[in-house]
C-alpha cells in the first residue's frame, strides 16, 4: 500500500523531536489520532475510488459507436459492373493492389481480377476467406471462380463502411478481444512499455523510481515510469494533468484494478482503449481501428512491421504520425523492432528485413467520414423507428444498408457535371438539384443526393424539399381512367381544348397547355407522352379528382393531397423520395414497394436484432398499368422526354415523365429502366423561377445518370388480358401493319375497337378478325 | 396440416426442374460507352461527345425533328427472365433452410436471389413458399401475385402459380378467390 504524504511527514519528524522534551503521552496521542483520521480518511477515498473503478469495469466500459454499411457487392457470372467500378468497389471495401494472395489485396490486369477476400461475419451467415478469379468483359462478370476456399457461384465482397453515428465525445474504436489479436502484439507492447507488466501489482517502484531521478535530473516531468496497468487508468479515469495527487490516485486505483481484475482482461481493455490518432473531430481509439484507419486492414492480417509502427505510436500519436512525419515514424518504428529483436520476439534477420520496410500505410483514411451524408440523413430517420439515438450512438451496432457506391457516384456525377451546363448567370449560381435512385423491383434505395455539392451535409433536398410536383401527376390520371376499360383505351380520343372551370364561390379556372396551343381530338396516349394539360384535366375531371387522390394514396403517397382540380396540374406538393415511390408501383405493374434503406441491424456481436424485408402489394391492375407503361415510354421516343436520347444510346429503352411547373420553379424527371427507377429535380432553394422545363432542366440530369450505368433495357411482361395490336387511331379502328397510321398498342381484352379499316381507308365490321383470333 | 401440403405440392410442382430451366446468364444489357473495353478507365469526361456543352430546348414539347426520331416503339416481352446459376444456387440453399424449418433465414437467402434475378417468376413464388411456411399468408399471396406478373406465356409457370393462388387463398378462407384461382389454373 502506499502512504499518503500527510503521514510521511509525521514519521520523518518524529525521530528529532522525541529525544528533545518528555510530552510523548500527548504527542504520541496526537499522532496516533491523526493517523486513524488519515487512515479513515484513505480508506474512505480508496473505497470510492474502488467503487469509481468497479462501476466503469462492471458495466459497459467503452461507448462504441454503430457502424454503417453499403450493401456488399455479389459477384457472380452475369453481374453487371464495369472494370474500373470494380476497382473502385475493392478500393472502398478496403482492398489494396497487390498480389491477390494475401487477403485484403487483389491483383488486376486489364479486364482479369484476382481478389482475396478477408471474409465478414453478415447477418445471415459466415463468407469465409475466398481467392477469387474472374474476367469482366462488356461490364459483366465471366469465368467466375473460387480458387481457394469454399467453392458458391456467388460470393459476397466485405461491404464499404460509408459512415459512423458517434458517441457525444466522438471516440470511435473497433472492439477487438484478447484471443483475436495477434500474439505479437501484446508481447511487442509489453517490451515497449511495460517488461514486468505480468509480475508486477499494477505499480512498478523501480521504474518510478528511475523516471523520477530522470525527471530531477531535467528539472521537470520527463519520464512516466508508468506500468500499463497505471496508463490505462489514467487515460480511463483521470485527467491527463500531471499532478502529484493525481499520480497518487493513478496508482492507488492501478492497485486496486489489479486487485480486481484478472491481467488478460486488464490488457484487452488496455488495447481497446489506447489513443491511436485523430481525423477530424473523431478520435481513433484502440489497436482495433487503429489497425483499420493507418492500413486498412483488419488487425489479425497486420505484419510486423506494422505491428512495431502502431506500439512505437503509443507514446505520441501525433508525434510520430506516419502520414504527416513519415520519418519520425519510421525512425520510432525500427526502435521498436530493435526492442523487439532484444526482447527474443523476432529474430535478428527478420527485425532487419522489417527495418527496411516501407510505412506501408494507406493513402488515406479506408473511409472518411460522413462521405453520404444525404444517403445517411434518410438511413437515420429510419432508425429512428425503431432505435433511440442514444443506443445508436453508444452500442456499436451494425447497421447493413442499401446503398450501391458505383450508384451513388454516377448520380453525384451526373448532378454535379449536369448542373454547370444549365442555364446561365445568376440563375445558374442559384440552381439546386436533388435525386433518388432505387432497385426497381425491389425498392432499395441506391443512391440520393441531397444537392449540388453532395459531400454538403446540409439541407437534404431529397426529404424535405416539397415542390409541387406538375405534370408528374399526369401517368396516375390516366392509370385511373384505364382501369375502366370500357370507358378508356390508350387510343381513346380526347379533347386538348381550353375550358373554363367557374367555382361555387365565383372564382374560376381556365388551365392551359403549356405551348399555348390548342390541337383539338388526340389520342390518350399521345396526350400523356406529349403532356398535354387539357386532356389530362378534362379525363380527370372526367373519372373524378377523389379517384386520382385515391390512386395516389394507394401508390404510397401519404401527405396530404388537395381535392381541387388544380391537382390535376400537379399542385400537389412532394419531395423526390415521395415520387420515386410513387413511381415504384407504377415501374413495377402496379406493385406498391416500399422504399428501404436497411437490410438488417445487427449487436456488435453480430445477432441480428431486425431485418427490413422486401414488401410487394399490388395496388393496381397490371393490365392498366401496362398501358401507362407503354405511354411512358412513348414519352422518352416521341414525346416530352426524347431529347435523353441526346445523351443515352437508343438501345437503352426507358420509360418516364417530366414534370414542370409554373415559370419553371420546379424541373422534375421520374423515369425507369429494367433494373433501376430514377427522379430528379432542378430548381432554386428560394423557389424562384428558372428557364428550365423538366425536359431541359432534370431530365440532362436524369439521362446523364442512365448513360453511365451498366443495366438492362425496360420491356414489361406483357399481363393476361392484353394484347397488342395494329390500330388506325384516328378511325378508331384495327388496321394492317403497314397501313396509313398504324399503331401498334396494347389493349386490354374486350376494348379493342369493332371495326378495321384497311390500307385503302374501308371501313369493315370486325369479324374476319374475330374468325381469325378464334383459330389461331 | 391439409392445405399446407397442397401448397407444398404446388410449389414442389413449380420447382421441379428448376435447375433444368437456369440459363446462361441474362439477356443482354445495356454497355455505357467507354466502358465496353475491359481495360477502360473512368468513361472520359472532357473528350466524349455528349459532354460537349449543349444548349437544351427549353420547349417541353420539341419538335419532332430533334433528336432524330426513333425508329423504335415501345417494348415488350411474353415472359420474364430465367434464373441464373447463382440465383439457382441461392434458392437450392433457401430450399434446405426451409427444409430444416429455419424460413426466416430462407427468406434471406431469396431476397439475395431476388436482387439479382428480379425479374424471375420463380424466385417470387419461393419467396411465397416460405411466407407460407411461416405463416404470413397475407404476404405469401402477394409474393404469388408478383411471380404472376412475370410468368407471362410461361403455362408451365403460370399454371403453378394460379394452383399455389388457390391454396393460399383456400387458406386464408377466401373461398371464391380460390375457386376462380383454380379455374384459371385448369384453363392452361
Amino acid at each position: 500500500m502506499k502512504k499518503s504524504t500527510s503521514s510521511s511527514k509525521h514519521n520523518r519528524k518524529t525521530p528529532r523531536k522525541s529525544p528533545r522534551n518528555g510530552r510523548r503521552p500527548w504527542f504520541w496521542r496526537f499522532v496516533f489520532r491523526a493517523g486513524a483520521i488519515g487512515l479513515v480518511l484513505l480508506a474512505g477515498w480508496t473505497v470510492y475510488l474502488d467503487a469509481v473503478i468497479t462501476s466503469r469495469f462492471e458495466g459497459r466500459r467503452f461507448e462504441v459507436p454503430s457502424r454503417v454499411y453499403a450493401r456488399p457487392l455479389e459477384l457472380y457470372d452475369g453481374a453487371g459492373i464495369s472494370a474500373s467500378a470494380l476497382e473502385r468497389e475493392l478500393g472502398l471495401s478496403g482492398f489494396r493492389k497487390g498480389d491477390g494472395s494475401r487477403a485484403g489485396t487483389y491483383q488486376r490486369s486489364g479486364g482479369r481480377f484476382i481478389i482475396s477476400t478477408r471474409g465478414f461475419q453478415f447477418p445471415d451467415g459466415k463468407e469465409p476467406r475466398r481467392r477469387l478469379a474472374l474476367t469482366v468483359y462488356r461490364d459483366r462478370v465471366e469465368n467466375f471462380s473460387v480458387l481457394s476456399g469454399d467453392a458458391s457461384p456467388i460470393v459476397r465482397l466485405e461491404p464499404a463502411q460509408i459512415g459512423g453515428i458517434y458517441p457525444s465525445h466522438k471516440e470511435d474504436r473497433i472492439l477487438v478481444q484478447l484471443e483475436e489479436v495477434p500474439a505479437l502484439l501484446p508481447t511487442t507492447l509489453m517490451a515497449v512499455e511495460d517488461r514486468n507488466f505480468f509480475d508486477h501489482v499494477g505499480i512498478a517502484p523501480l521504474s518510478i523510481a528511475r523516471a523520477m531521478l530522470a525527471n530531477i535530473r531535467a528539472g521537470q516531468i520527463v519520464q512516466g515510469g508508468s506500468t500499463l496497468t497505471q496508463q490505462l487508468v489514467k487515460n480511463f479515469f483521470l485527467t491527463r494533468d500531471q499532478t502529484l495527487v493525481r499520480k497518487a490516485n493513478e496508482a492507488l486505483m492501478s492497485l486496486l484494478l489489479e486487485l480486481h481484475y484478472e491481467k488478460g482482461d486488464i490488457l484487452e481493455t488496455y488495447l481497446n482503449e489506447v489513443y491511436l490518432g485523430q481525423a477530424g473531430t473523431r478520435s481513433i481509439n484502440g489497436f482495433g481501428l487503429a489497425s483499420q484507419f493507418y492500413f486498412g486492414e483488419s488487425l489479425r492480417d497486420l505484419q510486423e512491421h506494422q505491428i512495431a509502427l502502431l506500439v512505437g505510436m503509443v507514446k505520441g500519436p501525433s508525434y510520430y504520425n506516419p502520414r504527416r512525419h513519415p520519418e519520425r515514424a519510421t525512425k520510432r518504428r525500427n526502435l521498436v523492432l530493435s526492442e523487439m529483436e532484444e526482447a527474443g520476439l523476432i529474430d535478428s534477420v527478420r527485425a532487419a528485413k522489417a527495418k527496411g520496410k516501407p510505412l506501408g500505410v494507406s493513402a488515406r483514411p479506408s473511409y472518411s467520414e460522413n462521405r453520404y451524408p444525404a444517403y445517411i440523413d434518410l438511413v437515420r430517420r429510419h432508425l429512428a423507428r425503431d432505435y433511440r439515438e442514444e443506443d445508436l450512438r453508444s452500442e456499436g451496432l451494425r447497421i447493413f444498408t442499401t446503398l450501391n457506391p458505383a450508384i451513388q457516384y454516377a448520380a453525384e456525377y451526373a448532378v454535379t457535371d449536369t448542373l454547370g451546363r444549365l442555364a446561365s448567370g445568376e440563375t445558374r449560381e442559384a440552381l439546386e438539384a436533388a435525386m433518388v435512385v432505387t432497385a426497381k423491383d425491389s425498392g432499395e434505395v441506391l443512391a440520393l443526393v441531397g444537392g449540388r455539392d453532395p459531400q454538403y451535409a446540409g439541407f437534404n433536398r431529397a426529404l424535405d424539399a416539397n415542390r409541387p410536383i406538375g405534370s408528374l401527376i399526369k401517368p396516375f390520371i390516366y392509370l385511373a381512367a384505364l382501369e375502366q376499360p370500357e370507358r378508356y383505351t390508350l387510343i381513346t380520343p380526347v379533347l386538348d381544348k381550353s375550358f373554363t372551370l367557374e367555382f361555387d364561390d365565383g372564382r374560376r379556372w381556365q388551365p392551359k397547355n403549356y405551348d399555348k396551343t390548342e390541337r383539338g381530338e388526340v389520342p390518350l396516349h399521345e396526350a400523356l407522352s406529349h403532356s398535354y394539360n387539357l386532356p389530362a384535366v378534362r379525363v380527370g375531371l372526367d373519372i373524378g379528382v377523389d379517384v386520382v387522390k385515391d390512386t395516389l394514396q394507394a401508390f404510397g403517397v401519404t401527405s396530404s393531397i388537395s381535392e381541387y382540380p388544380s391537382m390535376l396540374l400537379g399542385s400537389v406538393t412532394m419531395n423526390p423520395v415521395t415520387v420515386a415511390q410513387m413511381y415504384q408501383g407504377l415501374a413495377t405493374s402496379g406493385f406498391n414497394t416500399p422504399l428501404r434503406t436497411i437490410r438488417e441491424v445487427t449487436d456488435a456481436g453480430g445477432e441480428a436484432l431486425s431485418r427490413y424485408s422486401l414488401e410487394v402489394d399490388q395496388v393496381a391492375d397490371p393490365a392498366a398499368v401496362h398501358l401507362v407503361q407503354y405511354a411512358m415510354q412513348e414519352t422518352m421516343q416521341e414525346g416530352t422526354g426524347k431529347s435523353a436520347y441526346y445523351t443515352v444510346p437508343e438501345e437503352l429503352t426507358l420509360a418516364g415523365k417530366t414534370g414542370t411547373t409554373d415559370d419553371g420553379r420546379d424541373s422534375w424527371f421520374a423515369g425507369f429502366s429494367g433494373d433501376l427507377l430514377a427522379v430528379s429535380w432542378v430548381g432554386r432553394d428560394d423557389n424562384g423561377p428558372t428557364s428550365l422545363t423538366g425536359a431541359s432542366g432534370a431530365l440532362p440530369v436524369w439521362s446523364r445518370f442512365m448513360a453511365q450505368v451498366p443495366q438492362h433495357s425496360f420491356s414489361p411482361v406483357v399481363p393476361d388480358g392484353v394484347q397488342y395490336q395494329w390500330v388506325n387511331a384516328e378511325r378508331q379502328a384495327l388496321t394492317k401493319e403497314h397501313c396509313n397510321g398504324a399503331r401498334m398498342v396494347p389493349l386490354i381484352s374486350g376494348s379493342e375497337p369493332t371495326q378495321t379499316v384497311s390500307c385503302s381507308g374501308n371501313l369493315q365490321r370486325q369479324i374476319e378478325g374475330w374468325f381469325e383470333g378464334l383459330f389461331r | 396440416m391439409n392445405t399446407r401440403f397442397l401448397i407444398y405440392s404446388a410449389t414442389a410442382a413449380a420447382f421441379l426442374g428448376l435447375a433444368g430451366c437456369a440459363s446462361a446468364p441474362g439477356e443482354s444489357i445495356y454497355v455505357p460507352v467507354g466502358s465496353s473495353k475491359a481495360e477502360a478507365p473512368e468513361p472520359p469526361r472532357a473528350s466524349s461527345k455528349e459532354d460537349k456543352p449543349r444548349v437544351w430546348r427549353k420547349s417541353e414539347q420539341p419538335e419532332v425533328s430533334e433528336p432524330a426520331p426513333r425508329s423504335s416503339s415501345p417494348s415488350y416481352r411474353d415472359a420474364g427472365d430465367s434464373l441464373s446459376p447463382a440465383a439457382v444456387s441461392l434458392i437450392q440453399e433457401a430450399d434446405t433452410l426451409l427444409a430444416q424449418g429455419d424460413a426466416p433465414a430462407a427468406i434471406a437467402r431469396l431476397e439475395r436471389a431476388q436482387r439479382i434475378a428480379p425479374r424471375s417468376a420463380e424466385v417470387y413464388f419461393k419467396l411465397s413458399e416460405a411466407y407460407v411456411a411461416s405463416n404470413q399468408l397475407g404476404t405469401a399471396e402477394q409474393f404469388t401475385l408478383k411471380g404472376l406478373s412475370l410468368a407471362g406465356s410461361n403455362a408451365r409457370l403460370q399454371r403453378s402459380g394460379w394452383l399455389l393462388l388457390a391454396d393460399i387463398r383456400r387458406a386464408r378462407g377466401n373461398v371464391a378467390g380460390a375457386d376462380q384461382a383454380e379455374a384459371r389454373a385448369s384453363r392452361l
